[in-house]
């Protein structure tokens, strides 16, 4: 299963079970340096424009935006995308690795779904934001209604969204939440301070270490991880049939599932890289989250980017071979070349192109480009989602409603505001969280290192 | 709680408890519990305990797929049956997306539920532990008399002496 | 409430101010509080919390309810033959001073709300233009005057009757002139009240002054056949239609009239198919040559001789007369020949207010003998009086100081007369100035006396348009201000003792009732006219007249030469939404995108693309016109080169809140040439002045990228091959297989044909559709930012090349697609489909995801991205309780947030199937109308039931010619487009 022969040692140096758990868990128990405050006031001040630029939104209406009557959705849709793509790299992370028995994962998934978990709560704010009447918004749950009973309209994409959005979010939450008992549990016994045993005793809902729960533990985990790991795929196939399902030249396509999948789990694994990048430098755990950890990151972005590359062409050529003389323009005056020529071919660069420096180990080995890569990937993938929605919509069939779309400084400060709340989550996360599972990593400490497992 | 003599031994590294805990085991004498700071699979094997949580887990998805198709059904062919695009009432291929996904809610749901009553964990549950370094970097064993037998105590104690146990405590029992 | 006092002082204070207390008993003692006149007494604390407590529970109340609270206050004895929530139609007259039309008022309890075509007039068209479609909201405008006024200064009816009557008084003894200077009057029994103010005060003058002036074809009219009138023109008659320069079709004198005759020959029969064909010469882009067969672009100073060179072709190869005059800058040849092949059968009209022009058309049309063809000079039209030559006199009268007083009837000069300074000099040096305006504007803010006519909904009157056609207007609301109509007022002045009403009913009876056999008695006669609104008697103005060729030789030498080929002409133009200007301040007709350029809220100066190019003008650039008016550049293709064309109408200085400072007034620039105003000058300069706007237009895109939405083929083509142009369409309906079965409608399946043959462009749709269906007006900067709200967009492409282009109207409403897109995705079912085959939407249940809007092919749904009803940023017309009388309340305003479109009119729908069923009988047929459909002068939109086989829309749908838009898509729409034929030789 796992062969140490390829990879080194996942833990490097020896150490005992008790110095895992103070290095690790110390962020968690210590107090945090000046620089967490300082991002932390950053962060808080980018969230306040956002919620200003919300204020503002739901106050004077959506006419505040740069959306008009051809182009329906703007920056708000694509941001929403965005951010659920963002979302799937740690499920993606944890299950994928999970039930494939990649030990390797145990130190990085705790982040991966922390970033999970803020990811889709930025992301479910847009759906919500860019309702007409959002205080109406209730009207999307099929409940027993006065109305008729009026249900909803099952076959709307949108409704599937709805749905999907938040089964992910509840099941990311738990599948993290499960992992995070034992490590509660043990900083709960660790503390010497009353106020944080009471805490974390409450949080980790009484968690002991039996053989028993472990058990059930592993069981649950393994049930959890199997229909999430289904609902990684489906999540993302159905956000892209909000656009598959429509008439519209660029979104009508069988391709988009696996294509908004995939991506989606390029731009994941890209944050997460980032984030470890961040977490390894500031808290020292070069040790848990290894060079050999990043490596294999960033060979699977070299792995994806290929397949993303390819989905672009297929879509181009697809345009061209279908004869449609809707998709054709589409894609020949309208990306490849035309209006949004420039961003087409950014995001070209930067999800097809610049991952290709992977491919070589120094890159690999190299921090700050590994760091600058990640985000660029980031970049790409959002372009890639302006892409689809802006061009399309805004030269579709009737010339006649052509027009162009740029977005108001409202639209930016949501979208600004939404970066700020991730952030400041992150933060939170690494001030009250351990960033690193510290239960799965003992379990892992011996691999790669003694004679007989 | 605790109506009986009890002995707890500790160790500080899984391959000697592992040893211990399958000799005890090889004697047929019951182990009340093992606690650990990770899941050892020797351990949680040779304690003969196993999870039924995945058949559970089957039916809640079996029931769920079900009621959720039926309910679709009932809403929009029976309850109040609107055109939406030329579609059939019962337009069934744009059924199954929201099914599926249904589906793994109810399941998810259903198992935490069953999780949490079987392996007896909820919100600030009181909880009660022979020795709390269990959840950092010790692993204890712990048995008692009223099941492992007085003489059974005898051996297993001298076992976990054999695989190098850290110490091993005696506790008598105390009376509510 | 009690209020208690401390000290004996306070006491008699409060007695002191017993009256103010008084006045307060009554009111609750928070109000009390409340009210400002109280500041002087001091609040308890009890007071205090009583009010803090108030306000509490009113905020609690008011942030509690999402929408105001609305009131309904029944009638506590109904009137007579009203029935709450049914609406009443009144057949009335709309005439404007320049274009009549006879029209029923639907009325709903009592506020009139919507204006439709009368079907009972035999004069003009089943339909009416945007403007008349626009007048209702005039009659709630919040500008206009609501007492009579001296100086700025409101005074009563009695005091201004009594210093007017005192100042007329002393002129008249002192034999003084006053001038009633009014536009075009074709009321008989206003006529008569003139003359009784004539008799009363002798030495009256009367000067006929029209902004939109055919003084030229007056004149011309004279000199020819020795009759200043205007005949009835026949374009139904006729198989060949040559117009230079005249919009007969937009804004020429009665376009509606025209539109109708005209599209009578563009529908295509197809047994035997046959279409009129029509020549335009023109300088801009109007409606009408844009729907031209042949477009020839030439300068406004080219006109002339082109039609002095015809004129002597045709002589030449008729063996009449020829004059001396230079050629034809044109070959004009071939369009000669064809002239003369359809003798008495082609009509030549130009829209020139030159004399000298006119005239030659009048040789020509008598060469070609059109003449009691499709030219009757035995019926006239009325609808135009005043001669150029007496309003310059009456301007040099009033700067020598000869008028002693001016009464203004329905005239704006300072604003719409060329030569407004010296007629604003003028006025300084007149002793009485009395305007009866009725909304504010240039010329009453410059009078002493103001005594505002009332709206024509609410005033009675009676029309004469043409010979042998009577029309009467009755008022169908109380007057909602302290105004009056202009005949009371001069009748009050005569000292006469009955109003209006009963002299006009008494001028009925001396004259019409007289000369009419078939109503026993005067009563019937006077009802059935005023329920029927028209009178018609078969009368004629006498025979044909001969033509005296009375001064040709001398217009034929005085033809001239026409400009350097290098001089940029300017050309001022009437623009179909605003004409003249007179209802600017109609925010409807502001935000109408004009049928050609598609520009709202402003006028442009437009240059053909050559010259844009030559001089490096962009779209939107500010250019100075002669550093007279500043215009943002439009490039409009088809304009002829080294021209400018300007909308007139823009650039009021005093008006309402809407008109007030759009756009620039380009009628300065015109020419006063002897004795004539011309809607050109020779010569103008422009220059850039560095700034850029960009224009409000409603569409950026003009070609249809080879797509086939709108299909087209030639006359000759079709004849060959019915399905010409349309072989798309058969192709299509042969590949269209689906997974699920075509969805079935039993009972009815309402469906909308448009035959784009027969569609000019003209808007008045748009309107019509705005004035049922409570559409909001939004204002430039949202026009710009694409978000108009129009239900109904009339689409404009041009192919071929942008210096000559083809044009293309297509009016785009929701298509009702019965596999349509929209509804699929709407994730709360807001908007779904009706077992009629309506596309509809439930705005309570929207929620505003704008993912219909989005997954619409044809992107006519509209969002109301703001609160556009009581909303300061929206002033328009939904902000005052006045402005909002306009609304019909059988359709609901739409809520902030929510998706709205085209609903084929459902009110009108369920109105007629509820009437039917309680009459227990079968739909007829065409029975309902939409807006839209019931509006078009042009009959080129029919609506019906797609079941039933007999009704006209499904002959349409199954005419060879019918196609759908987009119908790739599979979306079924239940609107049908027919094909485009052109009568042009290919």
């Amino acid at each position: 299963m796992y062969n140490r022969d390829v990879r080194g040692p996942l833990i490097i140096g020896e150490k005992t079970f008790g110095q895992i758990s103070t290095e690790i868990l110390a962020p968690a128990e210590k107090k945090p340096g000046k620089w967490w405050f300082a991002m932390m006031t950053l962060a808080t001040l980018a969230s306040a424009w956002g919620i200003y630029s919300i204020y503002i939104t739901v106050s004077r209406g959506i006419g505040t935006w740069g959306v008009n009557n051809t182009v329906g959705w703007g920056w708000a849709i694509i941001n929403f995308v965005w951010w659920i793509g963002i979302g799937h790299a740690g499920t993606a992370f944890s299950i994928f690795l999970l039930i494939l028995r990649q030990k390797w994962r145990t130190s990085i998934n705790r982040a991966a779904e922390a970033m999970t978990v803020f990811a889709v709560g930025c992301a479910a704010i847009f759906p919500a934001l860019h309702m007409g009447r959002v205080w109406l918004a209730f009207f999307i749950i099929p409940y027993p209604n006065t109305r008729g009973p009026l249900w909803v309209n099952f076959n709307s994409p949108l409704f599937w969204d709805f749905i999907a959005i938040s089964a992910y979010l509840l099941i990311s939450f738990s599948f993290w939440y499960l992992g995070m008992l034992p490590d509660f549990a043990t900083i709960r016994d660790r503390s010497r301070s009353r106020l944080r045993k009471v805490l974390y005793g409450f949080f980790s809902m009484g968690w002991v270490g039996s053989s028993r729960q472990w058990l059930r533990f592993e069981s649950l985990a393994f049930i959890l991880g199997g229909i999430a790991a289904v609902l990684v795929v489906s999540v993302h196939s159905i956000v892209s049939t909000d656009f598959a399902v429509a008439v519209e030249p660029g979104w009508h396509s069988t391709l988009f599932p696996p294509f908004f999948v995939v991506g989606a789990i390029f731009s994941g694994f890209a944050m997460v890289m980032t984030l470890m990048i961040i977490i390894r430098g500031i808290y020292k755990l070069k040790d848990y989250v290894t060079d050999g950890h990043l490596d294999a990151i960033a060979r699977i972005l070299v792995f994806i980017s290929l397949i993303m590359g390819t989905a672009y062409a297929t879509e181009v050529f697809m345009a061209w071979y279908s004869g449609s003389e809707y998709e054709i323009f589409t894609f020949f005056r309208n990306r490849v070349t035309g209006e949004h020529a420039l961003q087409f071919w950014g995001m070209i660069i930067c999800n097809a192109l610049i991952p290709q420096l992977f491919w070589f180990r120094k890159i690999r080995r190299n921090l700050p480009l590994m760091f600058i890569i990640s985000l660029c990937i980031n970049l790409g993938m959002w372009l890639e989602r302006y892409i689809i929605v802006i061009t399309s919509l805004s030269k579709d069939y009737l010339p006649s409603a052509w027009t162009s779309y740029a977005p108001t400084w409202v639209e930016v400060g949501t979208y600004v505001g939404t970066l700020g709340i991730f952030v400041s989550g992150i933060l939170l996360f690494f001030r009250y969280i351990p960033i690193i599972a510290v239960s799965e990593v003992k379990s892992v400490r011996d691999i790669g290192k003694r004679k007989y497992d | 709680m605790m109506r009986s003599k009890h002995i707890i031994g500790v160790f500080d590294d899984e391959f000697n408890l592992v040893r211990a805990v399958e000799e005890i085991r090889g004697k047929k004498i019951i182990i009340e519990e093992v606690y650990t700071p990770y899941p050892v699979q020797e351990v949680i094997h040779a304690m003969g305990k196993r999870s039924r949580l995945q058949i559970v887990a089957y039916f809640y998805g079996l029931f769920g797929a079900l009621a959720v198709l039926a309910f679709l059904y009932w809403t929009s062919v029976i309850s109040w049956p609107i055109n939406y695009g030329g579609k059939p009432f019962n337009s069934f291929p744009s059924f199954i997306i929201i099914t599926i996904i249904l589906t793994i809610l109810v399941v998810t749901i259903g198992s935490l539920a069953t999780f949490s009553g079987r392996a007896r964990l909820w919100p600030g549950k009181k909880h009660r532990m022979y020795d709390a370094r269990a959840t950092d970097d010790k692993f204890v064993i712990v048995l008692n008399e009223s099941e492992a037998g007085a003489e059974g105590l005898a051996t297993a104690e001298s076992i976990m002496k054999g695989n190098g146990a850290l110490e091993i405590r005696k506790e008598e029992p105390e009376d509510e | 409430m009690i209020k208690y006092w401390k000290s004996l002082e306070e006491r008699e204070n409060r007695g002191r101010t017993a009256k103010e207390a008084g006045e307060h008993k009554h009111k609750n003692a928070i109000l009390d509080l409340l009210d400002s006149n109280t500041v002087g007494h001091q609040a308890s604390r009890r007071d205090f919390l009583k009010l803090w407590g108030y306000s509490l529970g009113a905020a609690a109340l008011a942030a509690s309810c999402e929408r105001p609270v609305q009131k309904a206050i029944p009638f506590l004895f109904r009137p007579e033959e009203m029935t709450p929530g049914m609406a009443k139609y009144y057949a009335s007259t709309f005439f404007d001073g320049q274009e009549y039309a006879s029209i029923l008022v639907k009325t709903r309890d009592g506020r009139p709300i919507k204006i439709e075509p009368n079907d009972r007039s035999g004069f003009g068209a089943r339909g009416t233009t945007a403007r008349v479609q626009a007048s209702v909201l005039g009659l709630y405008d919040d500008s206009r005057y609501k007492h009579p006024l001296k100086g700025n200064e409101k005074i009563s009816w009695e005091e201004a009757d009594g210093e007017i009557l005192a100042a007329l008084g002393k002129i008249r003894k002192k034999g003084g002139k006053i001038v009633l200077l009014s536009s075009t009057v074709i009321s008989p029994s206003t006529l008569a009240v003139f003359g009784q103010f004539r008799e009363k005060f002798p030495g009256t003058g009367l000067v006929w002054y029209d902004a939109s002036s055919a003084s030229g074809m007056l004149q011309a009219n004279r000199d020819s056949f020795g009759k200043a009138a205007l005949p009835a023109y026949h374009f139904e008659k006729a198989d060949l239609i040559v117009s230079f320069g005249a919009d007969f079709l937009g804004t020429w004198l009665s376009p509606a009239e025209y539109t109708a005759q005209y599209v009578s020959r563009r529908e295509l029969d197809p047994e035997n198919p046959s279409m009129s064909k029509h020549y335009q010469f023109e300088t801009g882009m109007s409606v009408t040559g844009s729907n031209a067969d042949v477009r020839i672009r030439i300068k406004p100073s080219q006109e002339r001789l082109i039609l002095a060179g015809l004129y002597n072709t045709l002589a030449r190869q008729t063996g009449s007369t020829i004059y001396a005059a230079p050629a034809s800058p044109l070959p004009i040849d071939e369009l000669a020949g064809e002239l003369l092949s359809h003798k008495g059968s082609s009509l030549v009209v130009s829209g020139s207010n030159d004399p000298g022009v006119q005239q030659i058309v009048n040789e020509i049309n008598y060469l070609l003998g059109n003449y009691g063809e499709t030219i009757d000079f035995t019926r006239t039209l009325n609808t135009r009086r005043g001669i150029s030559a007496e309003m310059l006199n009456l301007v040099d009268d009033m700067n020598q100081g000869g008028v002693d007083a001016l009464f203004c009837i329905n005239v704006n000069p300072v604003y719409d007369f060329p030569l407004s300074g010296r007629f604003e000099e003028g006025l300084g040096k007149v002793g009485l100035k009395v305007s009866f305006a009725c909304l504010p504007d240039e010329t009453a803010e410059r009078m002493d006396y103001i005594c505002p006519d009332s709206h024509y909904l609410e005033s009675w009157g009676d029309a004469a348009p043409g010979t042998g056609f009577y029309s009467l207007q009755q008022p169908v609301i109380q007057s909602l201000f302290d105004t009056r109509q202009v005949q009371d007022s001069l009748l009050k002045w005569c000292g006469k003792q009955d109003d209006f009403h009963a002299f006009m009913r008494n001028h009925w009876k001396e004259n019409l009732f007289k000369r009419q056999s078939m109503y026993r008695n005067f009563d019937d006669f006077w009802n059935h006219s005023l329920q029927d609104g028209v009178y018609e008697a078969p009368e004629r103005s006498g025979r044909q007249p001969s033509i005296r060729h009375k001064g040709m030789k001398a217009v034929m030498d005085a033809t001239g030469k026409s400009g350097e080929p290098e001089d940029i002409e300017l050309l001022v133009y009437e623009s179909v939404a605003l004409g003249t200007g007179r209802d600017a301040n109609n925010p409807w007709l502001m935000e109408l995108p004009d049928p050609v350029t598609k520009l709202t809220w402003e006028n442009a100066a437009c240059v053909s693309p050559a010259l844009a190019g030559r001089m490096g003008l962009n779209q939107g650039d500010r250019v100075s016109v002669s550093g007279v008016i500043e215009l943002p550049v439009l490039i409009q293709p088809g304009q002829a080169d080294y021209t400018v064309s300007v909308a007139a109408g823009y650039g009021r200085t005093r008006s309402g809140k809407v008109a007030t400072g759009v756009g620039a007034n380009a009628v300065p620039l015109r020419t006063v040439q002897d004795g004539e105003l011309l809607h050109f000058r020779k010569k103008v300069t422009l220059e850039k002045t560095g700034e850029i706007v960009e224009p409000a237009l409603t569409q950026e895109h003009h070609t249809m990228e080879g797509r086939e939405i709108v299909r087209e083929t030639s006359l000759n083509e079709y004849k060959e091959n019915r399905q010409a142009g349309n072989e798309l369409h058969e192709h299509m309906e042969s590949q269209h297989t689906t997974l699920y079965e075509k969805p079935l409608f039993d009972g009815h399946h309402w469906g909308l044909a448009v035959d784009l043959n027969k569609c000019i462009g003209c808007s008045a749709c748009a309107i019509a559709c705005q004035s049922e269906n409570n559409i909001a007006v939004v204002g430039r900067d949202e026009v710009r930012r694409r978000r108009i709200m129009h239900w109904i967009r009339i689409d404009r492409y041009y192919s071929e090349t942008p210096d000559d282009p083809k044009v293309y109207h297509q009016p785009v409403m929701c298509q009702h697609c019965d596999n349509a897109p929209c509804e699929n995705v709407c994730p709360v079912s807001a908007t779904n489909h009706s077992n009629e085959g309506l596309n509809q939407m439930s705005y309570n249940r929207c929620i505003g995801t704008k993912y219909c809007i989005n997954n619409c092919p044809y992107r006519v749904r509209r969002f109301n991205w703001f609160a556009y009803v009581n909303n300061r940023e929206f002033d328009f017309h939904q902000n005052s309780a006045l402005g909002k009388m306009v609304l019909n309340p059988d359709v609901v305003v739409r809520e902030r947030g929510v998706v709205e479109k085209c609903s084929f009119c459902v009110q009108r729908i369920q109105e007629k199937k509820l009437q039917a069923k309680l009459e227990d009988r079968k739909l007829v047929d065409g029975e309902i109308k939409t807006a839209c459909v019931q509006a078009c002068p042009a009959d080129a939109l029919v609506f019906g039931d797609l079941n039933d086989p007999e009704s006209r829309v499904s002959k349409m749908f199954a005419n060879e010619r019918n196609y759908h838009l987009l119908e790739e898509l599979h979306t079924l729409p239940s609107v049908g487009y027919l094909v485009k034929v052109r009568n042009t030789k290919d």
